[in-house]
């Protein structure tokens, strides 16, 4: 029997899951629901919750503690954590997920077009940082907030994967 | 004028690459593909009779390379090439060096795109044919203080246009006079990346506009008809994404009258081919020229599902020289489309571009439903090109049908690997605003202001929500069976491997 606590936007479910002969035994926030899962392959299975049918793909992205799920044509991002663990760092008052960083990241793939600013450079909120080319549109990265700029790590004309770092505050 | 085309080289990829070789053998001729080295196994190349290589990725060193399209065409023994939408299709000197080596280019004449091109030119051309224009100056090297005085005399708020632009490329609405000088830098370098021509114009920024455009069909013995309105509102960064026919503000007698001006104009401009005609739509149902789009358009569908027109067999058809198959008094308008753009991209994130491979990909079906794309399961989707990966074209008996049409479409989609536009669709059809056909292209920041397309209700949350717990659950199990199977001393595998996980879990985020 495992005991899960799932987000998806900010709704928080409290999931209890065991294994039955006839498959599985689920309650969500206490009440008991019926649930029936039949495998298509890897990710991918049809999934019959109190009689209403969904095709669902589920794909981890090889973390523990997140999913993608597929359903009705779209994506949904969950967060799934050990129910006595989340309660515990509730408890402890920590935030679930990465701190707000100094870093700054690429949000999507593309070319740096422009590096306005240089180490040691006091930038103010919405001030232009980087500009980043992505299928063909360019995209003007602001400064977050008022900040001193610690090292930039991109040049002009580089090239960057979503997710990259291109620059570090103070 | 006359000669049967044999062999169409298509100067494109993506789905309207697929679009024009589906045409080609619907017609029985040959159509040839170009490929950059990352669409080595593209679907537009798996479905062409030939294919030739062109070069690197970035569309500057293949798609656009003037020399490199003409060899190829020369190769394949190509007696056209079509160019499709973006890249080469409203280029001039290319539609000229086509007609220099005696290829056929299929679209108008280098004139026309040279005139039509150019929006300054257009403008004036509108005029002439007696169009209404929006209020706009022009502004010839003038420097920023002449600049800002000129758009003070409009009146904030005021749009940046690229001269030689389209597709919002090089374009930027202004409100404030203190934003205009960054805007306009912006503008005009995009402008330059882009058409490699920096001028920009301003012209007033209507307020709540709709787009309305008209689809144009001429021949080179003088004949014109229009193939009714397409409604484009639903925008984003100034691109289309939702596009419909008839619009549902439309009355027979402004179609009439948008179809005359639409007629007018190309005719003024000696147009010969598929255009279209492009105009602002006010309130008051007042409507202004824009400006002509001198190829085919992405949302040409919906205007082939209310009329049964097929565009892309009529534009070989004009280039062959043969009179329009269509009168006026022939095109119908039947029922009501709806076009939905799937791009890869994060709508929550403000429309970021989202690359990555396609690990699923199954396409919806059934009455009604069209679907263009131009990728394949286990395509990679570049980040040198247009993010657009299909067109999801819905037909209904009116706009009802259509909407409710569409959304099972959109349902039946399944896509994996990457973010999509499909489920932001889903949530524009549930929009009231939407349903009741008040559009305009303010429309998506007037109703969704933080970027929320979330179209999920509870009870699907609470389901993907028991999908992942499973997920996980089984993989647990699966992580204990064969920990023990190994002959591990730990009774339970699945609890160390998490009691690791969860240790390196607190460790990290302290």
């Amino acid at each position: 029997m495992s005991r899960y606590l799932v987000k998806i936007d900010d709704n928080e479910y409290d999931i209890d899951l065991a294994y039955r002969a006839d498959g599985y035994s689920v309650t969500v926030d206490g009440a008991t629901v019926r649930v029936t899962s039949h495998r298509l392959g890897e990710t991918r299975s049809v999934l019959l919750v109190e009689d209403r049918s969904f095709e669902v793909d589920v794909r981890s992205n090889g973390l523990a503690d997140s999913r993608t799920v597929f359903m009705l044509g779209v994506e949904i991002p969950v967060e799934i954590e050990e129910y006595q663990l989340a309660q515990l760092r509730k408890t402890a008052g920590m935030k679930s997920g990465p701190s707000l960083k100094k870093k700054l990241t690429a949000p999507m793939p593309g070319l740096i077009l422009e590096v306005k600013v240089a180490p040691g450079d006091k930038v103010s909120k919405g001030q232009p940082l980087i500009v980043i080319e992505a299928m063909k549109m360019e995209n003007v990265i602001k400064a977050p907030a008022d900040a001193v700029v610690k090292s930039v790590d991109v040049s002009k004309g580089a090239s960057v994967e979503k997710g990259d770092q291109m620059l570090e505050f103070e | 004028m006359g000669t049967k085309i044999r062999k169409i080289l298509i100067a494109n990829r993506g789905e309207i690459a697929v679009r024009i070789i589906r045409a080609c053998r619907d017609l029985g001729i040959d159509a040839v593909a170009v490929y950059s080295d990352c669409d080595k196994t593209a679907y537009h190349v798996r479905l062409a009779d030939e294919a030739y290589h062109i070069g690197p990725s970035p569309s500057a060193e293949s798609y656009l390379v003037h020399d490199k399209i003409i060899d190829a065409a020369k190769r394949s023994g190509a007696d056209a090439i079509h160019p499709g939408y973006g890249f080469l299709a409203e280029n001039a000197a290319f539609a000229q060096r086509c007609t220099d080596e005696g290829i056929m280019f299929i679209g108008p004449t280098p004139e026309t795109i040279t005139l039509l091109g150019d929006k300054l030119q257009a403008r004036a051309a509108a005029l002439e044919a007696d169009l209404p224009v929006v209020p706009g100056e022009t502004l010839d090297g003038d420097n920023l203080k002449a600049t800002l005085v000129k758009a003070d005399r409009i009146g904030f708020p005021v749009l940046i246009k690229a001269a030689a632009g389209g597709g919002g490329k090089g374009m930027r609405v202004v409100h404030k006079p203190e934003d205009f000088e960054e805007a306009l830098e912006r503008a005009s370098s995009e402008a330059t990346s882009a058409f490699g021509d920096g001028r920009v114009y301003i012209e007033k920024y209507l307020d709540r506009p709709r787009h309305i455009e008209i689809q144009i069909l001429c021949d080179q013995h003088g004949n014109a008809i229009h193939l009714n309105e397409r409604e484009c509102s639903i925008q984003r960064r100034h691109q289309k994404v939702i596009e419909e026919s008839p619009s549902p503000v439309m009355t027979p007698e402004l179609r009439h009258t948008m179809g005359e001006a639409a007629i007018s104009i190309a005719k003024k401009t000696g147009y010969v081919g598929a255009g279209t005609v492009e105009f602002m739509v006010a309130q008051d149902l007042s409507f202004y020229f824009l400006e002509v789009n001198t190829r085919l358009q992405v949302e040409h569908p919906v205007t082939e599902m209310v009329t049964g027109v097929d565009l892309v067999k009529e534009q070989i058809a004009v280039a062959q020289g043969e009179p329009l198959h269509y009168r006026q008094e022939d095109i119908k308008l039947d029922g009501h489309a709806i076009e939905c753009r799937i791009y890869a991209e994060d709508p929550q994130q403000g429309f970021t571009p989202s690359t990555g491979t396609l690990k699923n990909y199954r396409i919806p079906a059934g009455p009604g439903v069209r679907v263009d794309s131009g990728v394949v399961i286990y395509n990679e989707i570049p980040i040198f090109y247009d993010p657009m990966i299909a067109k999801l074209v819905v037909w209904g008996s009116d706009r009802t049908e259509a909407i409710n049409r569409t959304r099972r479409a959109l349902q039946e989609y399944r896509v994996a690997g990457l973010k999509t536009t499909i489920g932001f669709h889903l949530a524009v059809l549930d929009n009231a605003r939407f349903i009741a056909g008040d559009l305009s292209t303010s429309f998506l920041p007037d109703e969704f202001p933080d970027n929320n397309y979330s179209f999920l209700t509870d009870d699907i949350r609470r389901c993907a929500a028991i999908a992942a717990a499973l997920d996980k659950f089984s993989h647990e199990r699966k992580i204990a069976l064969s920990s023990r199977s190994a002959g591990k001393i730990e009774s339970s595998g699945w609890a160390a491997h998490h009691r690791r996980e969860n240790l390196r879990w607190f460790g990290g985020s302290r």
